[in-house]
């Protein structure tokens, strides 16, 4: 396996054009957003066996200690949630602007949801104003996709799988806003809901398009 | 009219029913699954497993009809009366695949997926297999869904039915209060119609992509992944989609009550985390040793499955029987 892959990873590697750059750029952008997710994923377990060791050991521990492990847990979880966004506000844009604009763009988004949690004295209004305007992006991208507008950048190639790669990352935004946002709102099972079609939708289709399209380029 | 006193003469009938079914079913599934496992370790019976793969999916759906009759049976009897009224509000549409059927649906699905698997199908098959055996030995030997049925299920409903024949309104009103509340909420819910089967689906696709994943870390060959990679990509569409429609159902239902971060919840996170993590790495698998991440990835997705699985019995919370 390793010999076979050799040769591409060479061949993707040696360039030096903006593709190639495109190309690390991308790269890492999915490391960044792996090792967020490892880190998620890290403290869950650790989260996890703490509160099985809790619930052994400390008398009433679910009355009296619950609550402080909630904080703490999202007190860590809060800053890699944030950091998961941002660098999903980073993916979202990539494929309407240039590197150097798309750095522009993210910090003004990050400085807008700044802005408004500093003014309001609300932490998630400002998460929300920022997921909120990710996600006004997000469609764009999404109706220039299908739309099949040139200048758009994607690691994937084949309309259905950009358009799939476009509604999954909306279906994160969408899921994102409703958790910061919309828990109380009559709208949250709607919310809910849209998420969850965009991102099975979006996966599918992102996931299927280029076997799909192989298998008829193969029947041709 | 069904009174307190003629359910529980009618459901212990159909209990002594289904027991004595399931002592004939246990005996048929624990054959088959020896014949299962012979056929892996003799070489000589190899050529018959997917014969044996055949009797054991066989005996399970046999099981499983019984086990669709006794909740048949169960919707039929097991109404709740408002004690105020004297009206029947509903009753119980208990889900298949809960309680002591939970193991035992599992172990249906995966002995299936061995069965049908094509491609890889000799190579994975025996692995699969001795997975369908374990479920299934485990579903018969320690759920044991014939002989104990859904005992927290019977738990409440015969307090519920013990309560409204005590003659005292107070009590009779408290247990048909508790007893709605989860024939609403959790049984007849539309959730649990939905997100348990659209996860029993995602970690039986998961089993064979793990089953895929040893044979790639093995014998080195990439086809192997991408084998991995179909069913991992097949199982996250219901994983996501099931642990989406999880959140409202868990926010309305728990609401008020210490669910976020508890035990299940942080694992299903951690398991879902891990294979979006996976599947995205897999973008750039052709860069050179990217392979090894995507298999530990792989590895570490299917280990965080299993401690989801376990932490639901292990782990005290919310979303959680222990």
């Amino acid at each position: 396996m390793a010999e076979k892959t050799e040769h591409t990873s060479e061949a993707a590697s040696s360039g030096t054009g903006p593709r190639s750059r495109r190309a690390g750029w991308d790269f890492s952008l999915m490391v960044a957003t792996v090792g967020l997710l490892g880190a998620l994923g890290l403290q869950s377990l650790v989260g996890t066996l703490y509160s099985w060791w809790a619930y052994r050991t400390v008398p009433g521990w679910e009355q009296t200690g619950y609550a402080g492990f909630i904080d703490v847990m999202n007190l860590i979880a809060g800053p890699l949630v944030i950091a998961l966004i941002v660098v999903m506000g980073l993916c979202v844009p990539k494929r309407l602007f240039s590197r150097r604009t798309l750095l522009a763009v993210s910090a003004g988004m990050l400085a807008l949801g700044v802005g408004v949690s500093v003014v309001r004295g609300s932490f998630l209004t400002g998460l929300g104003v920022y997921l909120g305007v990710s996600a006004f992006i997000q469609v764009a991208v999404v109706v220039l996709t299908i739309a099949d507008a040139g200048g758009l950048e994607y690691v994937t190639e084949g309309r259905l799988a950009k358009v799939g790669s476009g509604l999954l990352h909306l279906g994160f935004i969408v899921f994102a806003l409703t958790i910061v946002a919309l828990q109380s709102s009559s709208m949250m099972m709607l919310a809910f809901m849209t998420s969850g079609v965009l991102l099975t939708g979006g996966s599918a289709m992102s996931f299927y398009a280029r076997s799909s399209s192989r298998g008829l380029a193969d029947e041709r | 009219m069904l009174t307190a006193n003629s359910i529980i003469l009618s459901l212990d009938s159909e209990r002594q029913t289904l027991a004595a079914l399931g002592q004939v079913l246990n005996v048929v599934i624990l054959v088959a699954c020896v014949a299962v496992l012979a056929a892996v370790v003799v070489p000589r019976l190899r050529p018959r497993l997917r014969m044996t793969l055949a009797g054991l999916v066989g005996a399970l759906t046999v099981g499983e009809l019984a086990l669709l009759w006794f909740h048949v049976r169960l919707w039929q009897l097991c109404q709740v009366t408002d004690p105020s009224t004297g009206l029947v509000t509903g009753s119980f549409a208990v889900p298949i695949w809960i309680e002591s059927e939970k193991l035992y649906v599992w172990a249906l699905l995966v002995a299936v997926l061995a069965l049908v698997a094509r491609r890889h199908g000799d190579e994975m098959r025996p692995i699969l297999a001795v997975g369908a055996v374990a479920l299934a030995a485990g579903a018969v030997l320690v759920s044991q869904p014939f002989t104990a049925p859904l005992p927290d299920f019977f738990a409440q409903y015969t307090s519920y039915l013990t309560a409204s024949n005590s003659g005292d309104i107070n009590m009779a009103y408290s247990a048909f209060r508790s007893a709605e509340s989860s024939r609403l909420y959790f049984y007849n819910a539309w959730y649990m119609w939905v997100h348990p089967p659209l996860l029993f689906f995602s970690y039986g696709a998961f089993v064979v992509s793990f089953a895929a994943t040893l044979l790639m870390v093995i014998r080195r060959r990439s086809s192997y992944e991408q084998t991995a990679y179909r069913w991992a990509r097949l199982g996250y569409l219901p994983l996501t989609l099931g642990m989406v429609v999880g959140m409202p159902w868990a926010i309305i239902a728990w609401s008020g009550d210490a669910w976020w971060w508890s035990g299940k919840v942080n694992m299903s996170i951690m398991m879902w985390v891990l294979y979006t993590a996976y599947l995205h790495s897999r973008i750039y698998l052709r860069r050179r040793g990217m392979w090894k991440v995507v298999a530990v990835l792989a590895v570490l997705s299917f280990v965080a499955l299993v401690l989801t699985y376990i932490t639901t019995y292990v782990v005290p919370g919310a979303h959680s029987v222990a």
